[in-house]
């Protein structure tokens, strides 16, 4: 159904329908967009409406040391846990297909969902707890690492086991059959139809780690702040225009990457249909 | 390359349920078998068993006299075809094919041609380069042949390979599996609910009752000289009298603890009363008379209440054979009546009149 056609089919409901899209999209644009105005303010304060325009707070955030240090640190700590999430995510997925008892089943996957329902607070203590018994863990980013690729995990297996269920089960035993060894097995026929839900995931898990601040609080070593928490912190002490600078180049940087994927994503799909087509 | 195939007294449980219980079955090197029976008889688990899919508990499987028991799949040289054909989406019908070889390590070359071959043997040949979202039913199918084959393995197993196609393509399909198994000469297990097409493709049918054979013979054997009740009832239609001795008694005589005769419904004609008194007869009340193309199907219910079964002609004249009419129904055929031993019988609480 198009939208159009959708739209006539809901009738004349469509009208409190449309005013709370309308209310929502304000409620989410406007914050937004005040952030962005405010950051271009040639004053010192973040005010609205701004007071004249100049681009003085990115020229700050970009050459300060420690706004940069922090973008860099969250970009390693996110890209490190986001590889081991997917490894993790797609193999926990994986190996729930070959267990063969349902029960069984169904615990493995309530495990490997659960950290999304658990409070990130009580979850980064009890990381907490373990990492100060661990002193040689002190100055590294190790359990923050291992805390931000837990709760990224859930992400990836939930994408990719909803691929999984899209696929026929049989291909595995056909390939056995066929001579394959459960390595061959795994790279040529079970991983290829699953990397749209694979990088899908990776995204999801990207995104999740990056604007993480709560497991950041508590596990960082002492000295370094991930952007997030650096934002935090400044909106907390100075009110200054660097931190919605810094906020809008953080936002334009997830749109061009959100945009990026969901445009090489509609070029496979228009690739797909096209090929569909050719055949007919 | 084709292989004898014996399998002796397997047994396998999945669960809690022991879903064959000591089945033994030997197929000639070229043979066409076909597993017919009931959902959840154990045909798919049987053929599992025999690529290597499925443990078994206890008993043996061999190919050409060798045990393969612990063979893995990969190395059994076993080529299946599955029910969802189980093409790999993301390749092409030639890679598709070229998988078994590839899997082999084979030269590039070696499983280029050996595709090409292999797709012109199912005549698919200009369709190497799609994706097999882009085939037909019945194009997947004859892809997914093709690559079971492809590797040169000495058994074929098909799990009801036709039961996605509809009517018209499964017939034209039947021919065209049993002109490539011919042609290549290989041993082949196949699993099928439809008995027309166990009739039409096979060497011998086996016939899969809860986990066991109750009858393996050929599909003319099955039909004629069904082994038990089950048999004669699940393939094509059957009338079921009492017999004693191999005679068939008078009709209304329950006394079935001694035998059962099977008269297809072709083998019954329409008595005129001409015929000798002491010829076997049963009489009834028509109940549905229906033209079927090449043939009436006159249906009749018995005076003891039973149901009977009878093909007529197609130049019968239909006008006698009203609904309610009564009838005499006798044997056109007594050297085909069949007659079952009462001791072969698997339900012989059963043996009231059909
Ligand atoms: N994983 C399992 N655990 C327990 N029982 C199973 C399992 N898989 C199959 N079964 C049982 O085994 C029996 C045989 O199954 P099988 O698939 O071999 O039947 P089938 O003859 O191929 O049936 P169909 O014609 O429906 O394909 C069925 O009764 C089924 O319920
Ligand atoms: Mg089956």
């Amino acid at each position: 159904m198009t939208d159009r056609s959708l739209l006539r089919a809901i009738g004349w409901y469509r009208t409190p329908i449309i005013a709370i899209g309308l209310l929502a999209s304000l409620l989410f644009f406007v914050p937004f967009l005040v952030v962005v105005a405010t950051s271009w303010t040639s004053g010192s304060f973040i005010l609205f409406p701004p007071t004249g325009f100049s681009l003085q707070w990115y020229e700050t955030v970009l050459t300060d040391r420690q706004w940069l240090n922090s973008f860099w640190l969250s970009v390693v700590v996110a890209v490190i846990s986001t590889v081991a999430a997917v490894l993790l995510g797609t193999l926990g997925a994986l190996g729930l297909t070959r267990i063969r008892s349902r029960a069984l089943q169904r615990w493995v996957r309530t495990l490997f969902i659960a950290p999304i329902a658990l409070p990130p607070i009580a979850y980064a203590v009890g990381l907490w707890s373990v990492d100060r018994r661990l002193p040689f863990l002190d100055d590294t980013l190790v359990s923050l690492v291992v805390g931000e690729t837990l709760l990224a995990v859930p992400y990836v297996f939930a994408l990719v086991s909803s691929g999984l269920a899209g696929t026929d089960p049989s291909l595995r035993p056909a390939a056995s059959t066929l001579g394959a060894s459960w390595p061959m097995i795994l790279w040529r026929i079970e991983l290829p139809p699953l990397l749209p839900s694979i990088l899908g995931g990776a995204l999801f898990a990207f995104t999740v780690v990056f604007d993480e601040v709560v497991l950041s609080v508590l596990l960082l070593p002492p000295g370094t702040q991930t952007l997030p928490l650096k934002m935090f912190t400044a909106s907390q002490e100075a009110f200054s225009p660097e931190l919605t600078a810094a906020s809008t180049m953080v936002s334009l940087l997830a749109i061009l990457v959100l945009g990026g994927a969901q445009l090489a994503s509609n070029r496979r799909n228009r690739a797909a249909r096209l090929r569909r087509k050719a055949s007919a | 390359m084709t292989v004898a195939l014996s399998v002796q007294d397997v047994h396998v449980t999945l669960g809690q349920n022991h879903v064959l219980k000591g089945v033994s079955i030997d197929a000639r090197p070229g043979e066409f078998v076909t597993l017919l029976g009931a959902s959840g008889s154990g045909k798919s688990t049987l053929l599992n068993v025999i690529a290597g899919l499925q443990g078994i508990d206890r008993g043996h499987v061999a190919f050409d006299g060798t045990n393969v028991e612990k063979r893995p799949p990969r190395k059994r040289g076993v080529g299946v075809v599955f029910q969802s054909y189980a093409l790999f989406p993301h390749m092409t019908v030639g890679e598709n094919v070229a998988f078994p070889l590839r899997a082999a390590r084979r030269p590039a070359a070696e499983r280029a041609k050996v595709a090409r071959e292999m797709l012109e043997l199912v005549q698919l040949g200009e369709m190497i380069g799609r994706r097999p979202a882009q085939l037909s039913g019945g194009q997947r199918q004859r892809v997914a042949l093709a690559r079971a084959l492809a590797a040169n393995p000495g058994i074929l197993l098909l799990d009801e390979p036709m039961a996605a196609l509809d009517k018209q393509l499964r017939e034209q399909m039947q021919v065209e599996v049993t002109r490539i198994q011919r042609q290549v000469g290989i041993t082949t297990v196949s699993v099928t609910h439809d008995q027309a097409e166990a009739m039409t493709m096979s060497d011998r049918v086996a016939v899969m009752r809860d986990g066991r054979f109750v009858q393996i013979d050929t599909p003319e054997n099955i039909y004629r000289k069904p082994a038990t009740e089950y048999v004669a009832r699940f393939v094509g239609e059957a009338n079921l009298f009492p017999a004693r001795g191999g005679e068939l008694l008078p009709d209304g005589v329950t006394d079935g603890r001694t035998g059962t005769a099977v008269i297809r419904p072709e083998d019954l004609r329409v008595l005129t009363g001409a015929e000798p008194a002491d010829a076997w007869s049963v009489s009834g009340v028509v109940r549905l008379l229906s033209f079927q193309g090449s043939r009436f199907r006159l249906e009749v219910v018995s005076d003891t209440g039973g149901r009977v079964v009878c093909s007529l002609p197609p130049q019968t004249d239909a006008g006698t054979l009203l609904d309610g009419n009564r009838v005499r129904l006798g044997c056109a055929h007594p050297d085909r009546v069949h007659v079952i031993a009462a001791t072969a019988n698997d339900d012989a609480q059963e043996l009231v009149v059909a």
